[in-house]
């Protein structure tokens, strides 16, 4: 080689710099193709589930209840039981696919029918909570971490510890009977509300009280404590020296460069618990018979209807399946070290 | 010497611990209800959870006779949550360790075993991390057989997925220390940088871990059984079954608190025990576990 | 302010720091002054306190630090500062530039808008949009980066140009004294003769002040007009540079010296600083006797190929041959990067090579691993940084005997397992060995550990040993230690080595031959002699000019 004199740096550096355009469209490919990984998972898990894994279907769905022969024939029919396992597959994943979860036993509508009438209370009543939860959580982790050990932070990781170690329909439960009669205990709006916009949403708000702070109490425990160990493991990083050294403020050091890169495994952690929340709700519904999906699962359950059940467990697992897909992506626009890799 | 060494360590490690008060009183209180709990049919006379030879009225409030009340059925609630920590106990230990051993070996595997073995077990962690594990447990326990056993088995093999990410990290971690590279260039294989070096020092971890994880199995126990899907025989109640017997019987509306408050009040302060120990566990070892 | 005031003094300054009932004293007593222009070296080794000293300037040390005596800064007492008063001063009176850039700098802000904080923050009114770009722009200019390096995240940046983006900051608010601490330890030796460069002319054109720490004596010598050495917290030695350099009389400053040997001077050659009783073996003859005949250890033309992500293929090693003979210390010479860590790993099996082979005694290297450990008995390995290479939960015992449990050695002819753990650290010199063997690493200092592990390879009777920077992490006094244990080694047991380093000193210090890697290929081969003292190549010759001289600069 006689092109050899004295390197660059460039030359030295220890990685190529990023290629920006194309390696974002493939790390947005790459975490939607996991994605459909997953979806593909869960659509195969719910036919082991609710088709292989009962022995007999049938028998389990008319667990506890007399039946006439005739009918257990009928609805075996009905659900093409008698068809070899893998034609069954091919046609629950064919009828998947155009967008046919099924009629439910109970209802005697399709699945999804039932589904979307109750996604909106349930997205309203989970939105809400979380958006709550998350920014309860970070400002009292922050605080808790920024000043660790004194009497704030004993008392909030206290009290959040406390509420976590709690399961969240005890909690409703004693809600209830602590406010009887201040707040409505159950449904989504009476039936004697006025049908005009400002008085419904009055009225939903009002009963959406109740569930939002049991949900909220439950969940907001995990994202503060996350953030205040974040917080802590970022508090001796060097770059918050020369912060000081900079001469900014105790708080501007805090607010500018240490919440930001704490904020980061933190925002992950959100998206991944989803599911807890999922499970909040689905007890929190049951409990103040708010009409979502968690109270629809329950019902799906209490009625051994599994045609419901399984469009319940598939569709709330494709729901966080996608949030983490865009949490991925999410992550990748804040932090620029992902960007890279 | 090795086992001297040992020792010292952990008498070394138990002062530690002894130190934090929260732990300690963590410790303590488990200590209290799992003898309760073991003990209770010695104190106890398990004829009084049979319905059919309940003494008590309706859903009686506390009295000298019953110092907790009780319930529909006019059994005795404080008979009824004493029975019921066993139940509870049982399936919060079981569930968990189930669930720790899953995620043990596949985050040792993932991680040592790098490559395809490592892409695959990450794939399939990833996927029961996300998905909703107690939509998923519900699905298992109602196509099972209702029982204890599938109980444990839907906790045991929903909650598994965190674990195995914690120990994959701290084993990725252990295997960028030069030392492995050492091993390997004195020609351990496998077997022997699993067993000497990375396994001794995840194990930490994974006891706190479980430590941390019984009470979050509790909880899903709880909230299982108050679905509905916990152990139907009347005999062996949990605390989750009581819990929903109060729901069913409109407990809230009848202001029955002794009926309300009771189980409820255990979960907590059996979960918060195992968190205090947990995190005081935690302290005591992450120093080491960041020297290590 | 009158002409004698002083830009900096410190008079009897001690910091102490207390974590429960431990006190420990981290510097003691130092009285230290500079004027303004002037430059002044801080040398010592790790833990001599004189991190303790730079950040004390700023009072930036944790609340755990008792600080005494006075710190002036222009004549004003840090110490007695109000909060309001010292975060004005800082960085306007006095910037630092930290060691480490990769730490010291806000992974998730890009550099620019780093750079830019402290002028907004320091300025009385906001600066309008366009002047800041203009003044960073300026700034990255001063440190020769390209204004378009100002978006990049630090991460997307080389370690020199990090250590440049420092730098700028620095000068951000035009300080009158700037504290480096270690500003090049990181990085390799082309790099650090530019940054070191650059940092002397902005220093020297701008009248700046400058207190640069270093644990190595030859960077402090080249930069700086007076030196002070630093030892257990006081100050033992304190002078012009090039008197100290030449004529040290403190013991520790002695050591500091010799561990950075000049390469060329025949004092130096076979010759690392020791103090060992031991004394240092006859250099070997002047050229070893058998060059033909099957040497040790060959490589055949290997090559090792990473793929990236997006297919980016790396030739870390591309198309070696490489010779070891028996008896015989080779130094293989590279920068970061070269591949030279690769194409160890690569001959001691840890790396599968892409093509090509090892053929050690004659016999290809085989590949499959229960094959290789027959082979890994003969080659060992003694890595960088002894502390991570010991297993923190197993005694000096355990870590020597892995090995030998490893091959099912103990208890053969050559004696139970205990024994043969005592001979292993007994040739390390670690004695008596019976009392180290209970120890954990924790309880060792640096020098033992690599000891430790070097017994831990002389235990399986290797006849090579594939050394990565053995001293690299190790303390100046300790570093000639470990060098003459390797000539005495050699010259004991007949044991070759293949020492792999960045540090040309180091080279002329023990090896026989020289390799010289740059991007994957041997650049340079040939006896020490020759390739360090008329080199060939212009990448060699390029590493030999960027050696910081310790011939000290004229101001």
């Amino acid at each position: 080689m006689s092109d050899i004199l004295i390197p660059t740096e460039e030359a030295l550096a220890e990685a190529p710099p990023p290629t920006r355009g194309g390696g974002a469209l493939r790390y947005v490919l790459t975490k939607i193709g996991g994605g459909l990984i997953s979806l593909a998972l869960v659509i195969v898990l719910g036919f082991l589930l609710f088709r292989v894994l009962p022995g007999d279907v049938i028998q389990t769905m008319f667990r506890g209840r007399p039946a006439a022969p005739e009918q257990m024939a009928a609805l075996r029919r009905q659900l093409g039981l008698d068809d070899p396992l893998y034609q069954q597959f091919f046609d629950y994943v064919g009828r998947l696919l155009h967008g046919d979860l099924g009629e439910s036993y109970v209802y005697r509508v399709p699945v999804l029918q039932k589904i979307g009438e109750r996604l909106g209370p349930t997205l309203l009543l989970v939105g809400v909570s979380t958006l709550i939860a998350v920014a309860l959580g970070l400002w009292l982790g922050t605080r808790s971490a920024w000043r660790r050990g004194n009497r704030f932070d004993r008392v909030a990781t206290g009290v959040a510890l406390t509420l976590w170690s709690t399961p969240t329909f005890w909690l409703g439960m004693l809600l209830l009977a602590a406010s009887s009669g201040l707040f409505p205990t159950a449904g989504l709006v009476d039936s004697d509300t006025p049908p005009d916009f400002l008085s419904q949403a009055v009225d939903i708000a009002h009963h959406m009280v109740l569930p939002t702070i049991t949900l909220v109490a439950v969940i907001y425990a995990q994202y503060q404590l996350v953030m205040r160990s974040s917080l802590i493991e970022e508090m001796d990083a060097d770059y918050l020296t020369t912060a000081r050294a900079k001469g900014l403020r105790d708080d501007l050091v805090r607010r500018r460069h240490a919440v930001p890169n704490a904020l980061l495994p933190t925002v992950t952690l959100v998206f991944l618990h989803l599911g807890f929340v999922i499970a909040g709700a689905v007890t929190v519904e049951t409990v103040f018979s708010w009409p979502g999906l968690g109270l629809l699962t329950y019902d799906a359950l209490s009625n051994r209807d599994l045609p419901l059940l399984q469009g319940t467990f598939i569709v709330l697992a494709a729901a966080v399946i996608a949030m983490n897909v865009i949490a991925d992506v999410l992550y990748r626009v804040l932090d620029p070290r992902v960007r890279a890799a | 010497m090795v086992w001297r060494r040992r020792g010292a360590a952990f008498a070394a490690g138990w002062r530690e611990f002894a130190k934090q008060r929260t732990g300690l009183a963590g410790l303590g209180l488990l200590v209290v209800i799992v003898l309760l709990a073991v003990l209770a049919p010695v104190i106890t006379d398990q004829e009084g959870l049979d319905v059919t030879k309940a003494t008590g009225g309706t859903m009686e409030p506390p009295s000298a006779e019953f110092p907790l009340g009780t319930d529909r059925s006019g059994r005795s609630v404080l008979l009824l949550t004493l029975w019921g920590s066993r139940m509870s106990l049982t399936v919060g230990l079981v569930a968990t360790l189930l669930s720790i051993a899953i995620g043990t070996v596949i985050g040792i595997l993932a991680a040592h075993y790098g490559r395809w073995v490592s892409a695959t077990l990450m794939r399939i962690t990833d996927f029961f991390l996300v998905l909703p594990s107690l939509v998923l447990a519900i699905a298992l326990s109602t196509v099972l057989q209702q029982g204890i056993g599938t109980i444990i088995l839907a906790i045991g093999l929903t909650s598994w997925a965190s674990g195995a990410r914690l120990v994959r990290a701290q084993t990725l971690t252990i295997e960028a220390r030069p030392y492995i590279e050492r091993s390997k260039a004195l020609g351990g294989g496998h077997a022997h940088v699993i067993t000497k070096h990375v396994l001794p020092a995840v194990l930490p971890l994974v006891f706190v871990n479980t430590t941390l994880a019984v009470g979050s199995a509790i909880v899903a126990e709880s909230t299982l059984s108050f679905l509905g899907l916990g152990d139907p025989d009347p005999m062996r109640p949990s605390w989750g079954t009581m819990l929903r017997s109060a729901w069913l019987d409109s407990a809230v509306i009848a202001g029955a608190w002794w009926y309300l408050l009771p189980p409820g009040i255990a979960i907590g302060i059996v979960v918060l025990a195992f968190t205090m120990c947990g995190r005081a566990l935690e302290s005591v070892l992450n120093p080491r576990l960041r020297e290590g | 302010m009158g002409e004698k005031t002083a830009l900096l003094e410190l008079r009897d300054l001690s910091v102490r720091y207390r974590s429960g009932t431990r006190e420990v004293e981290a510097v003691r007593g130092v009285d230290l002054t500079l004027d303004a222009g002037e430059t002044l070296g801080l040398a010592g080794e790790s833990g001599c306190g004189k991190s303790t000293l730079a950040m004390s300037v700023l009072r930036l040390l944790p609340t755990s630090a008792e600080i005494g005596g006075e710190i002036l800064l222009d004549g004003e007492d840090v110490r007695r500062m109000k909060w309001g008063r010292l975060r004005a001063v800082r960085w306007t009176s006095a910037a630092i530039v930290f060691q480490g850039a990769m730490h010291a700098l806000n992974p998730v802000r890009r550099v620019r808008d780093q750079i830019a904080e402290p002028i907004v923050l320091h300025s009385k009114t906001q600066p309008p949009a366009g002047e800041l770009r203009k003044r960073v722009t300026e700034l990255l200019a001063q440190v020769e980066l390209p204004a378009a390096k100002g978006d990049a995240y630090p991460h997307e940046l080389s370690g020199g140009q990090k250590q440049r983006v420092m730098i700028a900051m620095a000068l951000a608010c035009e300080p009158r004294l700037i504290i480096a601490d270690e500003p090049t330890t990181a990085l390799d030796v082309i790099v650090q003769a530019q940054v070191l460069d650059l940092m002397t002319n902005l220093v020297a054109q701008r009248d700046i002040g400058l207190v640069m720490i270093s644990h190595d004596l030859a960077v402090l010598a080249s930069t700086c007009q007076r030196l002070a050495v630093m030892y257990e917290g006081r100050v033992v030695e304190e002078g012009a540079a090039a008197s100290i350099i030449a004529e040290p009389t403190h013991p520790h400053t002695k050591a500091l010296a010799a561990a950075f040997p000049t390469v060329g001077d025949p004092e130096y050659r076979y010759a690392p600083a020791t103090n060992s009783p031991l004394g240092l073996p006859d250099p070997p003859a002047a050229e070893p006797a058998a060059t033909d005949g099957e040497p040790l250890l060959r490589t055949e033309d290997l090559r090792v190929t990473f793929t990236g992500r997006g297919r980016v293929v790396t030739h870390a090693v591309a198309g070696v041959d490489l010779e070891v003979r028996r008896g015989e210390i080779v130094a293989l010479v590279g920068q970061s990067g070269s591949g030279k860590t690769t194409l160890a790993r690569a001959i001691l099996g840890l790396q599968p090579p892409t093509s090509g082979r090892v053929v050690y005694d004659g016999v290809p290297v085989p590949a499959t691993s229960r094959a290789l450990r027959a082979y890994r008995r003969q080659v060992q390995l003694v890595l960088q940084d002894p502390t991570s290479a010991l297993n923190p939960r197993h005694s000096v015992y355990e870590s020597v005997a892995e090995g030998l449990r490893i091959h099912g050695l103990a208890g053969g002819e050559n004696g139970t397992e205990r024994e043969r753990v005592a001979a292993a650290l007994e040739a390390a010199e670690l004695r008596p060995s019976e009392e180290f063997m209970p120890l954990l690493p924790h309880q060792l200092s640096g020098g033992q550990r690599q000891r430790v592990v070097i017994a831990g390879a002389l235990a399986l009777e290797p006849n090579l040993l594939v050394a990565d920077e053995p001293v690299a992490s190790l303390d100046a006094s300790v570093r000639g230690e470990i060098l003459a244990l390797l000539l005495r080694l050699r010259a004991k047991l007949d044991l070759a080595a293949l020492v792999i380093t960045h540090d040309l000193g180091l080279a002329w210090n023990i090896a026989d031959r020289v390799a010289v890697m740059y991007r994957g290929e041997l650049v340079e081969v040939g006896p020490v002699d020759e390739v360090l003292r008329e080199p060939k190549h212009d990448y060699t010759r390029s590493l030999l000019a960027a050696l910081p001289t310790t011939q000290p600069t004229q101001a």
